[in-house]
């Protein structure tokens, strides 16, 4: 939890993995990465064992690179295909059970806040949307309602793909599925919606087929729970295997989806632009900005 | 045998564009050469999706990656492998303190 976890023991550099040693000397630990940069430092993240193609594996890959302070970052995550990922990262994983993510992480936010009164560790949930919307969903909306400042990320791809395909609160009505073969009964939960009504101080809808968008998202959202409030990001990360897309076709789906149901939706509350503008330097957001729109008005 | 993603170096060194590193669902696995301005597929590490081949043809239309069999790639194979693998960050500013 500090600059210092990933260095190895004087001495012992040459014994180290080059793995290891990569991500001593070029990883982005301490510096300043985007996604524009990829491909020239050693990422936080390692080989995994996700399917070939997934876009949640990329939708996951992009967060880890958009992280603003990596060495001072928790991630919590639940069963499902996420945490496959997530454990081969060099960021601290906690593995909550199925349904208390968000529980787990409002307790680890209060313990760091109290043992690091003087810095911002930041807490970051990112678990599917079973572990989110059916299961965790108490524990979801009261972390939110007691305005507990943490990210929560939803991997929203629309079914329980590591279980065999069966429907979630979050799959689409009519849709049919291989454990769900007479199609789904009831509406996609709006979640974004129930976000907002919770209290939620920055709420994103993204799909990975725009990596600056995914980058600045993360980024706000990491931010603004700092000091702000609760922020929720739904991300649209398709499961090519249980939705039977061919695995170069995983990113013309995305595109599609998209533009049908899917489109780039935000929302910031007052008080988290008027940090993001005075503390971070949005300029979209500084006070002159605003003033200006309002008389353009 | 199994297939790979390969780069051309000469297409992809004439625009570099770098939208195959941002797509690719792996870590480092499409690298970027500074010196030669070009992408480069670290081969152990591809799991051959074809994701880059899509986004290379449909988004960036450039056309310069295929996908081929291992076994055919082209010279320089030795120095594609992640035990091979360098990095070079010079424009890596220190990130905002944190406090």
């Amino acid at each position: 939890m500090s600059l210092d976890y990933v260095k190895s023991t004087p001495g012992f550099e040459k014994f180290m993995p080059k793995d290891y040693r990569d991500m001593i000397d070029h990883g982005p630990f301490g510096k300043k990465v985007s996604v524009s940069q990829v491909g020239t430092f050693k990422e936080i993240l390692e080989e995994h064992p996700m399917c070939a193609g997934c876009a949640m594996t990329l939708f996951i890959r992009l967060s880890l690179i958009a992280l603003p302070n990596p060495e001072d970052t928790i991630i919590v995550g639940t069963a499902g295909c996420g945490r496959l990922v997530l454990s081969q990262a060099a960021v601290p994983f906690v593995y909550g059970n199925y349904g208390d993510t968000n529980a787990v992480a409002s307790g680890l936010k209060r313990g760091l806040m109290t043992r690091f009164p003087d810095k911002h560790k930041d807490v970051v949930v990112m678990a599917g949307d079973g572990g989110l919307a059916d299961i965790g969903f108490s524990m979801m909306m009261h972390s939110w309602f007691r305005k507990e400042k943490f990210t929560t990320i939803m991997l929203d791809n629309e079914v329980y793909g590591n279980t065999g395909g069966q429907e979630s609160g979050m799959t689409n009505i009519g849709s049919v599925l291989k454990m769900a073969p007479l199609g789904k009964k009831f509406e996609k939960i709006d979640m974004p919606e129930l976000a907002k009504t919770a209290g939620c101080a920055y709420v994103a809808m993204v799909v990975p087929n725009n990596p600056k968008r995914v980058e600045q998202c993360i980024k706000k959202a990491i931010l603004i729970a700092r000091e702000v409030g609760p922020t929720y990001i739904q991300a649209y990360t398709s499961c090519n295997i249980e939705y039977a897309i061919p695995t170069d076709k995983v990113m013309e789906d995305a595109k599609n989806v998209e533009n049908d149901r899917y489109q780039f939706k935000e929302y910031i509350s007052e008080d988290a632009k008027q940090y993001l503008g005075e503390k971070w330097g949005y300029k979209e957001y500084a006070r002159k900005a605003i003033q200006t729109a309002e008389v353009a008005k | 045998m199994y297939l790979v993603a390969n780069i051309d170096p000469n297409i992809c060194g004439a625009t570099s564009c770098t939208l195959c590193t941002q797509f690719c669902p792996e870590a480092n696995t499409i690298q970027y050469d500074k010196e030669r301005k070009t992408a480069f597929v670290s081969v152990d590490r591809c799991k051959g999706c074809a994701q880059c081949v899509w986004v290379c043809d449909n988004m960036a239309k450039h056309h310069a990656i295929k996908m081929i069999m291992i076994d055919q790639l082209p010279e320089e194979f030795a120095n594609k492998l992640t035990k091979n693998m360098s990095y070079e960050q010079e424009n890596l500013k220190p990130s905002p303190i944190n406090k």
